[in-house]
């Protein structure tokens, strides 16, 4: 049963990615000028002039001078057969480029997801269960500071209150020694030792919103019958709480796993530009910026992709943990 | 440095009598060098020499061997910056004061009667980072199989291409080469030290051939090989990089003739440190023989935004630099924070003329606006109703005094009628002098209106997340404007759709900074219509010149004597006769004022660790000289 709909849903997602690369073009095709016109921008601004013959020359090498279904076909037709083309800013191949961010951006991702549930799961129970209590007070007031602070503002502060008052390095997530440096037991430290100011000023918001989710659904679940008539059994107080109405209140954690997957790429873009965190998400952003269409199209793609599988990850998850949801 | 002013030399011969014979003492080399001659990796010091190197004499002081020089690169596409502190390796360099250009990869030339023929002499004995020779096969290289080509170029890029006619060459003798133009072409050696000229000597040919499909027939099937490429020359660039983009900097194989070069991967996306090693066939000397360069390492991490570069800066992780941090708003914090960072504050002369220059747009596709705008006492009232000392105390911390356009005072060239008339603030006779014009009737506001009976508005735009000090300009200009009843409505705008609204000639005004302070016959755009995207007070004018007359929109009469006059300053070989040809046309465009400016362009400001010596205290800071190659950091060495 479950294979069917997951092989379903997989079905659906060719005719939807196709969309979505044909808006994903047209997108990036959007704003007045093409990637040339942003050099050449750029090159005004360091008082460099272009002359026409390159420009032509440049225009042509980019296929930008022809008309636009011609570039999204020769576009698409490459993607078929897996070449992403060529980055027209970086002149260097996109699927290189785009590897070559993926590996930390992941693993920055999930030490933040594993952060942000290892912080909020207890908070969020405790405060709940603990309705009104000081910790509660604590938590929500601190909860309320996470989520109304901009991830970028707190980054900021906490690396000049490093610069200047611990002499710490910031920004990165290697020391300079271990920057190029092959991995290694050393290097693994040395990334645990940068990891943890990126993952705490990520997590902050996150985790204050699952605080306050969780506390919610928790109370919803607290004064149902069942509660009453496990403990009326002698349940223990803990495990009460925990094998039933946590159970059930859980589901916006689950829920998060499909938002988890895009993140990756385009999450706390302007956090990961402050921070100088070789991700994903400044490396995008400049490709939209640049105009930068077969970078820009393949993140577009990419985060698409990773959308519709982590909902549909979220989707089985939840299948398999409250029986009450159905697949059809 | 007080007097600069750039352009082709013969004085250049001169900076011959720096070259002693270096074989009279035996070279010295790198400690690490060595150990690398001693494992018998590496051909004795002598042996990678040319054997004629060049001598430079070092700024302050003969220098120690070691070290790294720590930069940071500002996040993606800062290449130039790498390419700056390696130093273009052109045939010629700009001399450290940006005066005149000396050889740099070739020994010496020697130009015919007419300026149209120019013959290098290499270094015989020079060798590409790889240990092989450079000769004049590499220059024949460029020119025959690659300018020539028209898959490589469908257009010759215009540096190299005068009357129609791509150069050519003719190879004398294994060192010697001529390069040859179908007219004359003054200002070429000059050219040939701009940033972004060394294609002649940047493929080696030994190596890049190999990408060629004349030199391997084999080359589609490397073609198809390699991701995303499509054709050879695709590849080519990949591989062997090309001038103006970061692939340059990402292949180690690739033998250059820099100081150092390129270890690891380089700098491609992925890249959180761009790391460069000394180039162990480097071919200068210091007068004491050391095969330079000092300092062993470049390590340029990259930092995506420009406040956290200040924040590194002030931490004392970055040894010299003022790019992506040059702004005068740091200033303060840099002093602030100077003794416990171990730095020092660089000062940079800035080679811009003004901070702000307006274009009025005399092409305006209006006529009521063309007519206005067209008047001269129209013009001359808009700028004695600016405050400029306002401006400058109120946005620019006090640090420049009111300026019009053109080369700054220390220049060789500079024209005080144009750089300092009507800078004074009058809105009086401003006001006279508008109606007197005709723009005498007022609205009920105050504002004037025009002869259809609209009212006297100016819509402008700025490029307000990279120069937000415009918009602040701008704001007060606005107010000292109301005073003689002219309306300005200001917007900011992204910058691509800034650029397209100015080649689309839909604007009434742009505004920008002047270059061409220091650098003034290199941009002349603000004083001849002849740059496509950046002469804003007349693009139409500009499609006309470079079309030959067949685009566009001809010229006022002054304007079509000063492009030609321009034309005769890029065929003249004599300095002092192309010298004052560009002294007329300053002088035409002086009696025209098309353009209005705010500030003279304050000087910038740098952080450079006070360990590290051999760096000017002064030091222009220009794209056209790009700051810091021409002092040559090759030379900069830390003491203890």
């Amino acid at each position: 049963m479950i294979w069917r709909y997951i092989i379903k849903r997989i079905f659906w997602m060719v005719p939807f990615l196709f969309a979505v690369s044909v808006v994903a073009f047209l997108l990036i095709q959007a704003p007045p000028g093409d990637y040339l016109t942003t050099y050449i921008a750029k090159l005004g601004e360091s008082n460099e002039v272009l002359d026409q013959a390159s420009i032509d020359n440049l225009r042509q090498r980019f296929g930008l001078d022809q008309p636009l279904y011609v570039q999204y076909f020769k576009w698409v037709g490459r993607l078929l057969v897996g070449d992403f083309g060529m980055s027209f800013e970086w002149r260097q191949p996109v699927s290189d480029l785009l590897w070559s961010r993926m590996a930390l951006t992941i693993c920055l991702s999930f030490a933040t997801l594993l952060f942000t549930w290892a912080v909020a799961f207890p908070i969020g129970v405790y405060s709940a269960v603990k309705k009104y209590s000081i910790g509660d007070y604590v938590a929500t007031t601190i909860g309320f500071i996470g989520l109304a602070t901009p991830n970028f503002l707190l980054a900021l502060v906490l690396m000049y209150i490093g610069v200047v008052h611990f002499g710490t390095d910031v920004g990165g997530l290697f020391s300079n020694e271990y920057k190029n440096a092959p991995w290694s037991w050393g290097k693994f430290v040395d990334l645990m030792q940068h990891l943890w100011l990126p993952v705490i000023v990520l997590g902050t918001s996150a985790t204050a919103s699952l605080i306050r989710i969780m506390r919610a659904n928790l109370l919803d679940e607290l004064n149902k019958p069942y509660v009453d008539t496990a403990r009326a059994k002698g349940l223990s107080e803990f495990w009460l709480i925990m094998k039933y109405p946590v159970r059930v209140a859980l589901n916006p954690f689950i829920s998060t796993i499909g938002w988890v997957l895009p993140n990756l790429v385009s999450g706390a873009v302007v956090t990961a530009i402050v921070l100088s965190l070789p991700t994903a998400g400044p490396l995008m952003l400049q490709a939209l910026l640049a105009q930068d269409m077969y970078l820009a199209g393949a993140f577009v793609l990419l985060l698409s992709s990773l959308t519709v599988v982590g909902m549909l990850i979220s989707d089985i998850l939840l299948v398999l943990l409250d029986p009450r949801v159905k697949y059809d | 440095m007080t007097k600069s002013w750039p352009v082709a030399s013969l004085a250049a011969l001169a900076a011959g009598a720096l070259m002693i014979p270096v074989a009279a003492f035996a070279a010295n080399e790198a400690p690490m060098l060595a150990e690398r001659v001693a494992a018998g990796d590496l051909p004795p010091v002598d042996e990678r020499l040319p054997n004629n190197p060049e001598v430079v004499t070092p700024y302050e002081a003969v220098g120690a061997y070691g070290g790294t020089l720590r930069r940071v690169l500002g996040g993606s596409n800062d290449h130039n910056s790498i390419l700056r502190v390696v130093s273009p390796q052109g045939l010629t360099r700009w001399k450290a004061d940006f005066s005149g250009v000396i050889p740099n990869v070739a020994e010496s030339w020697t130009t015919n009667e007419t300026g149209s023929e120019f013959t290098f002499r290499l270094r015989e004995g020079m060798r590409w980072s790889d240990g092989h020779p450079v000769t004049a096969d590499d220059i024949m290289f460029y020119v025959e199989d690659l300018l020539h080509n028209e898959e490589f170029y469908p257009n010759a890029p215009a540096r190299y291409v005068v009357g129609g006619e791509p150069m050519t060459a003719e190879k004398i003798d294994d060192y010697t080469v001529t390069l040859k133009f179908a007219a004359p072409y003054g200002t070429f050696l000059t050219e040939l030290a701009t940033p972004l000229a060394q294609e002649p000597v940047l493929w080696a040919k030994h190596y890049c051939s190999q990408f060629h499909p004349t030199y391997n027939p084999d080359v589609q099937a490397m073609v198809d090989a390699t991701e995303a490429v499509e054709d050879w020359p695709g590849l080519f660039r990949l591989r062997c990089g090309e001038v103006e983009a970061p692939n340059r900097w990402a292949n180690a194989e690739r033998p250059t003739l820099d100081p150092w070069v390129v270890v690891g991967d380089g700098y491609d996306a992925g890249a959180t440190q761009v790391v460069m090693e000394r180039n162990p066939y480097f071919w200068q000397v210091d007068t004491d023989g050391n095969q330079l360069p000092y300092i062993d390492r470049l390590e340029m991490n990259v930092a995506q935004d420009n406040q956290a570069i200040v924040l590194e800066a002030i931490a004392g992780n970055i040894d010299m630099q003022r790019r992506r941090i040059s702004g005068l708003a740091n200033k303060p914090v840099f002093a602030e924070n100077a003794e416990s960072g171990g730095y020092e504050i660089l000062d940079m002369i800035n080679s811009n003329s003004n901070v702000m220059a307006i274009h009025f747009n005399h092409t305006h596709k209006d006529p009521v606006m063309r007519e206005l705008l067209r008047n001269r006492d129209v013009r001359v009232a808009l700028s004695l109703a600016i405050d400029r000392e306002e401006i400058i105390d109120i946005v620019y911390q006090g640090q420049g005094e009111p300026w019009q356009i053109g080369p700054r005072p220390t220049h060789v060239l500079y024209n005080e009628q144009l750089g300092r008339q009507h800078t004074e603030y009058d809105p009086d006779r401003a006001n006279e002098l508008l109606d007197a014009a005709g723009y005498a009737d007022r609205d009920g506001e105050g504002y004037r209106l025009l002869p259809d009976g609209r009212r006297l508005t100016f819509n402008v735009q700025y490029t307000g997340i990279e120069q937000p000090d415009w918009g602040d300009a701008l704001e007060i200009i606005d107010e000292q404007w109301e005073e003689i009843g002219v309306d300005l409505n200001i917007s900011s705008v992204e910058r691509s759709i800034y650029y397209s609204r100015g080649e689309a000639n839909e604007h009434d005004f742009m505004v920008w900074g002047a270059p061409g302070g220091l650098d003034p016959t290199l941009s002349p755009r603000d004083v001849l219509a002849v740059h496509p995207q950046a002469s804003w007070f007349a693009i139409p004018w500009t499609r006309w010149y470079l079309s030959g007359g067949s685009d566009g929109e001809e010229p006022s009469e002054t304007m079509v004597e000063r492009l030609a006059l321009y034309d005769a300053f890029k065929q003249e070989a004599d300095q002092e006769k192309a010298l004052d040809i560009f002294r007329q046309i300053h002088q035409i465009a002086a009696d025209e004022f098309e353009i209005i400016g705010v500030s003279l362009a304050p000087n910038l400001v740098g952080v450079v660790n006070t360990n590290l010596r051999n760096v000017p205290r002064q030091i222009p800071a220009s794209w056209m000289y790009p700051d810091p190659g021409p002092t040559l950091p090759q030379t900069y060495y830390f003491a203890n």
